[in-house]
């Protein structure tokens, strides 16, 4: 047992919270604000800049350009990512983790040659497409279809929800090959490109958070690919789905911790500044205690944050429920600060100007993305239930 | 960074799960009940080792860690054993015993340690009083140095063992002018004159713990039982904070794992609809919600440990954040739990309902929420 971060994650701890408090902070209100056009412009611009540092290349292999680090050390610079700008986060995350990673995991050479180095130089984008408009927590009963023709592949079908969809250069599109074997073995996933016939982008959503990180629906009418856009083999897709997940819950998790953590830095500085009867705010217990809590809650967070991570790297039995685990509390933590962060801020927490106003909006986010609390709940107590109950 | 414990840990955790399921669970519904510490449960917890486990081996210890004193903390709490024989454990162990082996003469420890880290002798800590709590420093029991006699007076207050101890580590101040710098500690036996303990409290919860009064009316205290050096006491009492929230705590993770199997195995059983209470996702929440608060108290709790095996100064906002967590946590993780039972966990027959009781304390002994999130609130003004 041992909680200290080695000297090399200290060194990226203070490496990225330098590197993005100087170049990514000073755009996050920016973006929040920008009309859709800018939003794909400046966030494209965003994910080559934090390419530039290494963070999309992160998790993975050297031979592509990568740095091949541990899910910890992501999980720090993704802290400091988030912290800056969570909507840059989450494209990033989706680009490089929910599209890249199934790569490295599951794809062939030809396929990591293709993709891997340009999604780590940031001058390919990715996404991934799962969620369908009728199909999110129970994502088995996707509706997309891809029909054999020859050495080619025809899919048919929407997602919805997809991140980086507006911007994306390629996406992982999760569709039933074999609607008869059920999503264990019946469902594949394809590499397709943007330029693909009979593939678009929906216009993108106007959501309430993550404003700068473009989200729309990806339209799949008759699209054609080659035999070689299957990611590894026919009929593994929804595993290799769920895998992944897996990742991103720790992912969510990360995400949240960083807007957490960036809302108590600002109502505590608020805080001490800001003063009502004669004396700064944080002397009265109401306040001192708001900033106690979010303090209790996020710390705790990113402890259970690691130790996912570190579950996940060295393979330990239960990584996926303490995945789930930390996903939750994060995500619970993270909506419960903002909240108090805009009440410590008063009135103006509740105006643009102050960026609480922004990671209010971004928190809520957490607890439905990548799985909402209500799924893991469930994933969590049926493993309870697995290994207690019998 | 990793969050794995020695094979030899494991082993450890394991053996003393099985022991105290055996040998000690048994026993503690009854005294819960009573509201009586068992000296039964106190020979067999002495039997196993497990009162003096961080001691060295030739005063009577194990030599272990602090992170093996939680996993055995946490074995017990999982094993059934009421938090209030653990309570006594922890009173015994860290506030006592190791008071007395940190800031002891050699002759002190020879004396003491090996009588206290076999159970033969029960020890408790005397610091709180009717009108110093969460404030400690404002203790006024007295000190006054007469020939080669230190004579003491004053009332303290929820003494964890006082009813059952043999030896007493008092605060007192020598000049209350001097405040926290007057503050001294003494080792007390109880035979000595003017020493006496009140009546035992009837408790909400840890019932098993028996906890008093102690009075000090002119009590006589050799000069040779001076604990540590004039007017340092109040800074002893910190060194405690780090055991207070580490091994001190881990019972009650190992009581969460127990609530955890306990609803589990129960809403499996329990059919109502036609189906387990389980296959609902309102209850299905609850479990996993216990699970998360577990997971959540262990993290901080051990990193408690961790900061003290790896020798680092004690750190005030991992100590508070610890407490904070299995205290107010702790108290929703046992209400969820009751609420699993339905009436069932409203009943003494069933193993849950002392949950509750028991975790109330986890908010109020050793420091309140409120005192945690006071010291948390001035750490973070310090911060840019």
């Amino acid at each position: 047992m041992n909680y200290d971060l080695t000297p090399e994650q200290l060194s990226i701890k203070d490496n990225f919270t330098k590197f993005c408090t100087r170049e990514i902070e000073p755009r996050a209100g920016i973006l929040d604000r920008a009309t859709h056009a800018e939003a794909a412009r400046l966030m494209k611009e965003n994910i080559k800049t934090m390419a530039g540092i290494g963070y999309l290349g992160i998790g993975h292999e050297e031979a592509y350009g990568g740095m091949n680090l541990d899910l910890i050390s992501q999980a720090i610079a993704g802290e400091a990512v988030a912290a800056a700008c969570a909507s840059t986060f989450l494209s990033c995350g989706a680009s490089s983790g929910l599209f890249g990673m199934p790569l490295r995991l599951f794809g062939t050479e030809a396929q990591k040659e293709k993709y891997l180095p340009g999604i780590i130089k940031g001058e390919l984008v990715g996404c991934f497409g799962l969620t369908e408009p009728e199909a999110g927590s129970d994502a088995a009963s996707i509706r997309t279809t891809a029909v054999q023709k020859g050495d080619r592949w025809i899919l048919n079908g929407t997602k919805t929800f997809i991140t980086n969809a507006p911007i994306a250069d390629v996406a992982l599109i999760f569709a039933y090959n074999d609607k008869e074997r059920g999503p264990a073995a019946g469902v594949t996933c394809f590499l397709i490109d943007r330029d693909t016939s009979g593939f678009s982008a929906g216009k993108p959503f106007d959501k309430m958070g993550f404003r700068g990180s473009p989200t729309a629906e990806l339209i799949l009418a008759d699209c054609e690919v080659p035999k070689s856009a299957v990611l590894g083999v026919v009929g593994n897709g929804f595993i290799q789905a769920m895998q992944t997940l897996e990742y991103g819950r720790i992912g969510m998790a990360t995400v949240c911790l960083g807007i957490a953590a960036k809302c108590l830095e600002h109502a505590n500085k608020y805080s001490k500044e800001r003063k009502a009867f004669g004396k700064p705010i944080n002397r009265f217990q109401e306040i001192a205690f708001k900033l106690a809590d979010m303090m209790i809650l996020s710390d705790t967070a990113r402890l259970l944050i690691y130790q996912a991570a570190w579950a996940k790297e060295t393979n330990q039995p239960d990584s996926a429920v303490l995945a789930s685990v930390a996903k939750v509390w994060a995500s619970e933590a993270a909506t419960q600060i903002s909240s108090m962060a805009v009440q410590v801020h008063g009135g103006y927490g509740y105006i643009k100007e102050f960026p609480v106003e922004r990671l209010y909006r971004d928190a809520k986010l957490g607890e439905i993305g990548e799985g909402t609390s209500e799924i893991q709940r469930v994933l969590i107590a049926k493993d309870l239930i697995h290994k207690y109950a019998a | 960074m990793e969050f794995g414990y020695t094979e030899e840990q494991v082993m450890f955790r394991d053996s003393v799960y099985k022991y105290a399921k055996k040998e000690i669970a048994p026993l503690v519904e009854e005294a819960d009940l009573t509201g009586e510490f068992s000296l039964e449960v106190w020979r067999k917890l002495g039997e196993m080792g497990l009162l003096g486990l961080p001691f060295p081996e030739e005063l009577g210890g194990a030599g272990a860690s602090v992170v093996t004193c939680c996993l055995a903390g946490e074995a017990l709490g999982h094993a059934g054993v009421d938090q209030g024989h653990l309570l006594a454990l922890g009173a015994h162990t860290y506030l006592c015993t190791d008071t007395i082996f940190k800031h002891g003469t050699p002759a002190q420890l020879k004396k003491y340690i090996p009588r206290l880290a076999s159970g033969e002798w029960i020890g408790c800590m005397g610091l709180t009083e009717p009108g110093a709590g969460s404030d400690a420093a404002s203790l006024t029991t007295t000190a006054v140095k007469k020939g080669d006699k230190w004579i003491l007076n004053g009332t303290k207050t929820f003494i964890t063992n006082a009813p059952v101890c043999n030896v007493c580590v008092v605060y007192a101040t020598v000049d209350k002018a001097l405040k926290h710098n007057g503050i001294t500690a003494f080792i007390v036996e109880r035979d000595f004159p003017g020493f006496a303990t009140g009546k035992p409290f009837h408790k909400t919860g840890v019932r098993a713990s028996a906890t008093a009064e102690v009075i000090l009316d002119n009590c006589e205290v050799p000069e040779e039982n001076l604990l540590g050096e004039i007017g340092r006491g109040f800074e002893y009492t910190h060194e405690t904070l780090s055991w207070d929230r580490s091994s001190l705590l881990s019972p009650f993770i190992g009581g969460m794992q127990f609530a955890i199997e306990a609803c589990t195995k129960y809403s499996q059983e329990r059919v109502q609809f036609g189906k387990p209470l389980n296959a609902f996702q309102a209850i299905q929440h609850k479990l996993a919600d216990l699970k998360m608060i577990k997971e959540a108290a262990r993290m901080v709790v051990y990193r408690v440990a961790h900061d003290k095996d790896s020798g680092k100064p004690l750190d005030h906002m991992h100590t508070s954040i610890a407490k904070a967590i299995v205290g107010d946590w702790g108290v929703k993780a046992a209400s969820d739990a009751v609420q699993v039972f339905g009436g069932y966990g409203y009943i003494h027959e069933y193993p849950i309902e002392r949950f509750l009781r028991d975790a109330k304390l986890g908010q109020i002994g050793g420091g309140t929420s409120e005192i945690q999130r006071l010291i948390i609130s001035r750490l973070l003004s310090y911060f840019s």
